[in-house]
Order: structure tokens, then C-alpha cells, then sequence
């Protein structure tokens, strides 16, 4: 499946925030650990100055009472000789047990009843070791056969067992915590390590794969960039040979409709030539001059290199001069001008503002000057980007209010029926002298 | 066939034939004049280690001119006399003897005047249980030499010792305790040995006790001390002490009476608990209703005393039968616990039942040596023990 940025971003980011979390967390448990170790050789200095306090006090009382029972069965004052630095001793020890034990408020009813039990310890041993002296002999053995100092002894053993064995505890269970640490932080380091390095591997895994996509995706684009260059020219060839294709058939069919026409017009004209009846060929006449308005619209069409648009004023000009030479022909003796803006329009366009104009001039040319010679003026004119104007006018008679169109009327109904067709209106308008059409037209902005 | 030189006792029963005839001369003498104090052998006074008792052994000729009574003369009222006083008095029902008892209430003076008595009155069998041996001892002898039957729960003189194995009673609150602590405490425990240092003798029990625990490493004898005083009262001001330095105690031996003390310290101070294991010796009423309530005392170790006195009513009519009985017997210590109680107790209710069957009084009594009227002078004369090596 291929890389997305965002998907490499969001990764990278949660790769990264785990392995922060895990580096923070090994030196979090670094830290804590380190705390730990602390806390752990304070208490074993402590555990430790007990023991050795609660050891050297029973050695020292032992120590003591080697002495006095020496004496005692031996008589000897060499006996005596560690007894008094062994009591000191004990003394100091006791002191040094009451000391490092203070900050144990559980102990203090322990170290009560443990100083009392030294001080008649020591009192017994100070008792039969005088008696002694002063050849109290029975005395000094009915005393120590009491068991008095025995049972002393095993009272201030049971204390000071327990005192060691309870740092004895203390440091056990503080080195047994101190591995479980080092175990720990062992491990934390280590999986902490493994996360890292996964992260790390992750990341760059990523960074690669996505590099590497990238990198493909370049070489893609590029191939594909290299072939688009040569596509776009062999389809442009392609295309341009179809549009050529397309305008030589358009040409071809334009070229066979205006032939075609031709031949109609030509017919039309044979048809005419054979009427008898005026006004039949005059209606022949007038049909074959709208079929050759038509037709020219074809030869422009094909003889141009734009199939899709007529250059409308020389399509114009050129029909205007084949209808003035018509009209001369056949005895009418207006002459024609014309003034016209260089227009391009559609061909449907083109056929029936054709039509109307060989209409209009048409009948100028027939019923404007009956008895003399005028002009007959066309003018063609952007009145707009996107309206035109064209106007056909004479100097002549002009027409009668209320008056019956002169001929058969069919050209005015088929003026205004093209006129619908291509959404204009036509304006007559009455003038002294003569007469006028007006006929506004819209022509669209990209076809100049 | 020669006998061995472990055993004094046989070849200078031996090699004094002779010494005994004249001896049961002198004997017959004496009963005409039992009041005439003569002195007579002193009996075994070197320490000798006996063989088995031999239930066939040689019979001997029966007493004569004594009374067919058994007499008992005991120190105190305490419970465990009583019940020797129970099973004497049933073995001399069984077996027709006349059954007295003098109590001599802790007053050694008095147990010699009756003592005496029981000597002028001619009884043919007495046992005792001596408040001052060696104020008793010499009037004892006299009872012997007069051919009377002479039982001795444990001080010599006597023609039948009775002995309790110290050591072998240790042993057995020991292995108790090391049996729980090994199967109920996971093997640690802290301990507390509660000794009894004012008499010596019983210094065994407590050798077999540490013995008992010593191999186990979870065992922390945290306290081995004598209280100032053995009775509840000093068990209890131990314990105290005690719970100062160690607040958690696992397991309390000693003596009934001081481990009850004990365990009422325990109490007062909220340490018992019912995983503890307290046991005693002697099989106190207290400690046996302790055991029966399901609490922390677990065991206590006891003689049973009125099978032990019941075998040596038997004895006492053997002995005036003729018949070899033995020198010396163990009464072999039993732990009490809530499941072997009432079966305990049955057996003491009816210690004839014990004493005959074999295979039951075994687990009571040990037996050794053999003495009857004829070898009376081989009477035992010095503190014997079966554990003597």
C-alpha cells in the first residue's frame, strides 16, 4: 500500500512521541532508582551502626561474665583483668544501642527494660565479685548458683537477638529491594532501549519507504512526461487531420449543396423561361434569387477556410452585386450602394439575413423608382459587441399607409419569417422621400 | 552362657546367688523384727543400663509375713498424682490387694512418718512419689529390705523405677512443632523455648526440642529463657518481656503451666492467633481444654499417669506372687491434640484395658530389667534413665 505524507507525518510523530515516552521513562526510573539507592544506604548505615552497637554490647557482657566466673571458680585477680574495660565498654555500647535506636519510637520500651536488665546485670557480677574478694565464697556461689545472672543474661540475649536479627532483616530485605532495582531498572532500560530502537527503525523504515515511493513516483512522472510530449503531438496530428477531414467533407457537402442549388436555380430559371404567364416567371425569378442567395452562402462556405462562420460582408457584397446585376438585366434602373462593417455569422444566419436582403433590395429595385432612376442603399453595421444592424433603403416613392404590398406579398411574409428565425424584428420605416427597413440582429462577440 | 558386660545388673545377679540366699536368711530374719533397722545391700548404685524387661523370667520365692496391700504414698494433690492414686486403686481392686494412701502434702517429714508407718504395718507393696528423696530414701531402703514391693515414681530407691524419658518428651513437642511449622507455617517460624532451668533433670526435654528444630532453616528461636518462676504467672511476665522485642511469635514450648501464661500474654497483647502453635508438657487440664477449643495451643505432652500406676499396682501382686516383674519402666510421653484426645481419655478411664493388651500398653510403657522377691537386693539405687548412653 502506498505512503501518503499524512500518514508519514501522523507516524513519525507517534514513533517519535513513544520514544520520548520510553527515554523519559528510563531516566524517570533512573532518577527514582538513584532516590531508592539513597534512601536504601541511609537505612543500611543506620541498620548497620544498631548491629554492630546491639553485638559489641552482648560481647562486652560476655566478656565480662568470662571474668566474674573465672574469678570466681579460680579466685584469681587476673581473671578480673578485661572485667572492668569489658563493663565500660558495655556501658558505651548501651548508650550507642540507645542512640542509633531513637529514631524508633517502637524500641524505646525495649531499650528500657534492656538498660535495666545491664545495669542488674552488671550489679550481680559487681556483687559476687565482691563478696569474692571479701572471702565470701559460699555467699558469692549461692548467688551465682541463683541463676540470677543466667537468667539476666538470656533476658538481654533475647533483646539483642532480636535487635540483630531485625537489622539483620533490615539489611536483607534492603539488598534483596536493592537488586529487585537494579533488576528493574535493568529491564526498563533495556525494554526502553528495544523501544527506541524499534521507533528508530520505524522511522527510518518510513522515511525510506516514503523517499523511495517518491522516488518512483519522480521516475513515473517523468516517464510519463517524456511520452505526454509525443502523445499530445501524435494526437494533435490525429486531431488536426480529422479537422482537416471534417472541413474537407463540410467543403465537399457545402460544395454539393451549393452545386446543387445552382442546379435548382437553374431549373428554376429553365421553368421560368418557359412560363407564359408574366407573374408566374416573375415568381420563378424572384424564387431563383433567393435560391441563389442561399447557395452563395454555400460557396462561401466551402471556398472559405472556416466552415463554421461566413464573412458576412463580403458574402453581402458579392450577392448585392449579383442582384443589381439581375435587376439591370431585367430593365430596372436604380443603381445600388452599399456601406458595410466587416461581420462574421453563423451560415443559418448568414442564408436568411441573405434572403432578407435580396428581399428587400429586390423590391427597391422594383417598386421604389417606376417611372425614374434612384439608389437603393444597404448598410451593414456593428451597432454593439454583440448587435448589429442592417438597413435597406431607397429614395423613392415610398408606400402608402393603410396601402396593399405591391406583387404577391410573399416576400414580406417570408422577410419576416427569417426574421423570427434568427430573433430579429424588422422596422419599416417611412421616409420623404422613399422608404426604409431596419432590421437589428444579434451577432455574437467571438465571431469577429 | 556369658552375659554381657553392658549389664552389670545380670552378671552380678550371677556371680551373687550365694549373697541372695543369705540375704533372704537375713530377710526372714527381719520381718519378725522389721522395727530393727538393720542395714542391708544398698542396691545398684552404679549407673547400669538395663536389658528389656523378660516377661518370662524366673520366678522366685513369694514374701512372707506381709500384708496384702498396696499403699501409696503421695506427695501432693496435684492432678497428675491423682491420677496415679486412680490407677493404683483400680489395679489393686483387680487384683485383691488392700489399697491405701497417706498424703504427705508436700511435707517430706510427714511422708517419712508414713512411710514408716506403712513399714510397721507390714504392707507388702508401696509406691511413692518422694516430696525430699534424700530425706525419703533411707526408710525406703528399709521397706525393701523388709520384701515389701517398693514403686518410685522416678527418685530411687525402689525395686520398680518408674521413669519419664526427658529427653524422648522434648523430642515429641518437638517434632510436633517442627511437623506444623513445616506443614502450616511454610517452615519459618520465630520461636520461643520457655526451659525450666531450676531443675536440672528436666534439661533434656528442651536439648531434644532445639535438637527438633535445629534442622530447619526458617526456624528463628528468637527467645530460650527460663521465667523467674514456673508457673502461669512467669510464663506470662516472660511472654511479656518477650513480645517487647519480637512482637510476632509463632511457636511457644515449654512446661503447660508457663506456655498458658504465655498464651495470655499473648491474648492481653492481641498477638494470639490461631495459626500459632503452642504446646506444653504434662498434659494440664487447662491445656488439654485449650487443645479442645481449637485455638492456638495445638499439643500438649502427657504421662498418662494412671496407666503407668495401674501397671505398677500389677507389678505390686506379681511381686507378692512370686513372680519377676520389671527393675525399671518408661512411661512414654504421648502429644495431645484435638484429634487423638478423646481416645487419650478413654484409655486413662480405663487403664486394665491397656495394661492388658500388649500392643496398646506398648504405646505406653517401656519396660526393662527384671526383679522379684529372691533378687531384691539388686533394688535400683541410683537415678536411672533409658536415655542414659
Amino acid at each position: 500500500m502506498p505512503i501518503s505524507s499524512r500518514l508519514v507525518i501522523n507516524l513519525t510523530i507517534v514513533l517519535l512521541t513513544v520514544g520520548l515516552l520510553a527515554l523519559v521513562g528510563i531516566v524517570a526510573t533512573t532518577v527514582w532508582l538513584g532516590e531508592k539507592a539513597q534512601i536504601y544506604a541511609e537505612d543500611a548505615t543506620s541498620a548497620q551502626n544498631t548491629r554492630i552497637a546491639a553485638v559489641e554490647l552482648r560481647v562486652a557482657l560476655q566478656s565480662a561474665e568470662s571474668s566474674q566466673r573465672g574469678y570466681l571458680v579460680g579466685g584469681n585477680e587476673i581473671y578480673l583483668a578485661p572485667y572492668d574495660s569489658a563493663k565500660t565498654h558495655a556501658v558505651s555500647q548501651l548508650e550507642r544501642l540507645k542512640s542509633s535506636l531513637s529514631a524508633l519510637p517502637q524500641t524505646a520500651r525495649l531499650m528500657e527494660r534492656l538498660s535495666q536488665v545491664v545495669a542488674e546485670k552488671v550489679e550481680d557480677m559487681d556483687r559476687t565479685i565482691a563478696l569474692k574478694r571479701e572471702l565470701h565464697d559460699a555467699e558469692a556461689l549461692a548467688v551465682f548458683g541463683g541463676n540470677r545472672g543466667k537468667a539476666l543474661m538470656d533476658e538481654a540475649n533475647v533483646f539483642l537477638s532480636s535487635i540483630i536479627r531485625t537489622t539483620d532483616e533490615r539489611l536483607t530485605s534492603g539488598l534483596a529491594q536493592q537488586r529487585l532495582n537494579a533488576a528493574w531498572l535493568r529491564w526498563v532500560s533495556l525494554i526502553g532501549g528495544l523501544v527506541i530502537i524499534v521507533v528508530v527503525s520505524g522511522v527510518i523504515l518510513t522515511i525510506y519507504r516514503y523517499t523511495r515511493e517518491i522516488a518512483q513516483t519522480r521516475d513515473q512522472v517523468q516517464l510519463l512526461n517524456a511520452t505526454l510530449e509525443q502523445r499530445v503531438k501524435d494526437r494533435t496530428v490525429d486531431l488536426a487531420q480529422a479537422r482537416d477531414k471534417a472541413e474537407v467533407l463540410l467543403a465537399e457537402v457545402n460544395h454539393r449543396v451549393a452545386n446543387s442549388l445552382a442546379m435548382v436555380s437553374s431549373l428554376v430559371s429553365l421553368q421560368s423561361r418557359t412560363m407564359k404567364d408574366k407573374v408566374a416567371q416573375e415568381a420563378l425569378k424572384e424564387t431563383q434569387a433567393r435560391i441563389d442567395a442561399i447557395a452563395s452562402v454555400h460557396k462561401r462556405l466551402y471556398s472559405s477556410g472556416d466552415a463554421r462562420f461566413v464573412d458576412f460582408d463580403e458574402y453581402l457584397s458579392s450577392l448585392l452585386n449579383n442582384v443589381e446585376t439581375a435587376m439591370r438585366d431585367e430593365g430596372h434602373g436604380a443603381s445600388l450602394r452599399y456601406d458595410l462593417d466587416a461581420l462574421k455569422l453563423k451560415p443559418d444566419t448568414s442564408v436568411n439575413l441573405g434572403v432578407i436582403v435580396t428581399e428587400l433590395v429586390t423590391n427597391a429595385f422594383k417598386y421604389a423608382y417606376p417611372d425614374s432612376s434612384g439608389e437603393v442603399r444597404v448598410r451593414l453595421k456593428r451597432l454593439s459587441a454583440s448587435q448589429a444592424e442592417l438597413v435597406v433603403e431607397d429614395d423613392g416613392i415610398g408606400r402608402s399607409a393603410g396601402a396593399p404590398p405591391k406583387g404577391t406579398g410573399l416576400g414580406t411574409r417570408i422577410v419576416n419569417a427569417m426574421a423570427r428565425t434568427i430573433g430579429a424584428d424588422v422596422e419599416y420605416v417611412v421616409r420623404h422621400p422613399g422608404c426604409g427597413a431596419r432590421l437589428a440582429f444579434a451577432c455574437p462577440a467571438d465571431i469577429e | 552362657m556369658k552375659a554381657p558386660k553392658i549389664h552389670p545388673i545380670v552378671s552380678s545377679a550371677k556371680a551373687t546367688r550365694a549373697s541372695v540366699l543369705a540375704f533372704s536368711i537375713l530377710a526372714s530374719v527381719f520381718q519378725f523384727c522389721p522395727l530393727a533397722a538393720q542395714e542391708g545391700p544398698a542396691g545398684i548404685t552404679r549407673p547400669t543400663v538395663l536389658p528389656p524387661f523378660d516377661p518370662n523370667g524366673r520366678a522366685c520365692g513369694r514374701p512372707a509375713g506381709l500384708e496384702r496391700v498396696l499403699a501409696f504414698s503421695q506427695d501432693n494433690e496435684r492432678k497428675f498424682m491423682q491420677g496415679v492414686a486412680q490407677g493404683l486403686a483400680l489395679a489393686a481392686r483387680d487384683r485383691g490387694l488392700e489399697y491405701r494412701v497417706a498424703q504427705a502434702n508436700n511435707d517430706p517429714t510427714k511422708m517419712v512418718d508414713q512411710v514408716r508407718a506403712f513399714l510397721n504395718a507390714k504392707v507388702g507393696a508401696l509406691v511413692i512419689a518422694p516430696v525430699d528423696p534424700p530425706s525419703i530414701g533411707p526408710v525406703l531402703k528399709q521397706v525393701i529390705w523388709s520384701g515389701a514391693y517398693v514403686g518410685a515414681v522416678v527418685p530411687p530407691p525402689a525395686t520398680t523405677v518408674l521413669n519419664a524419658p526427658q529427653y524422648l518428651t522434648g523430642k515429641v513437642l518437638g517434632d510436633e512443632a517442627a511437623a506444623y511449622i513445616r506443614t502450616r507455617l511454610n517452615g519459618r517460624a520465630k520461636v520461643v523455648l520457655l526451659s525450666h532451668d531450676s531443675l536440672q533433670f528436666l534439661a533434656p526435654r528442651f536439648v531434644a526440642m532445639r535438637d527438633a528444630l535445629k534442622e530447619m532453616p526458617g526456624v528463628v528461636i528468637v527467645a530460650d529463657i527460663s521465667p523467674l518462676t514456673v508457673d502461669e504467672a512467669g510464663g506470662a511476665a516472660m511472654m511479656r518481656t518477650i513480645l517487647l522485642a519480637d512482637p510476632d511469635i509463632d511457636v511457644v514450648l515449654g512446661a503447660d503451666t508457663v506456655v498458658l501464661g504465655a498464651l495470655a500474654a499473648l491474648r492481653e497483647a492481641g498477638k494470639a492467633r490461631p495459626d500459632q502453635f503452642l504446646g506444653g508438657i504434662d498434659g494440664e487440664p487447662a491445656a488439654v481444654n485449650e487443645i479442645k477449643a481449637g485455638g492456638p495451643y495445638k499439643a500438649s505432652v502427657s504421662l498418662a499417669s494412671p496407666i503407668f500406676s495401674y501397671a505398677m499396682g500389677q507389678h505390686a501382686a506379681d511381686w507378692l506372687e512370686g513372680k519377676s516383674i520389671p527393675q525399671a519402666m518408661d512411661i512414654l510421653p504421648k502429644a495431645l491434640k484435638l484429634d487423638n484426645i478423646a481416645g487419650y481419655e478413654a484409655d486413662l478411664a480405663d487403664p486394665a484395658a491397656v495394661y492388658n493388651d500388649p500392643t496398646r500398653r506398648a504405646q505406653y510403657l517401656r519396660m526393662y530389667g527384671n526383679i522379684c522377691f529372691d533378687t531384691r537386693q539388686n533394688f535400683i539405687n541410683f537415678p536411672w534413665s533409658s536415655e542414659r548412653k
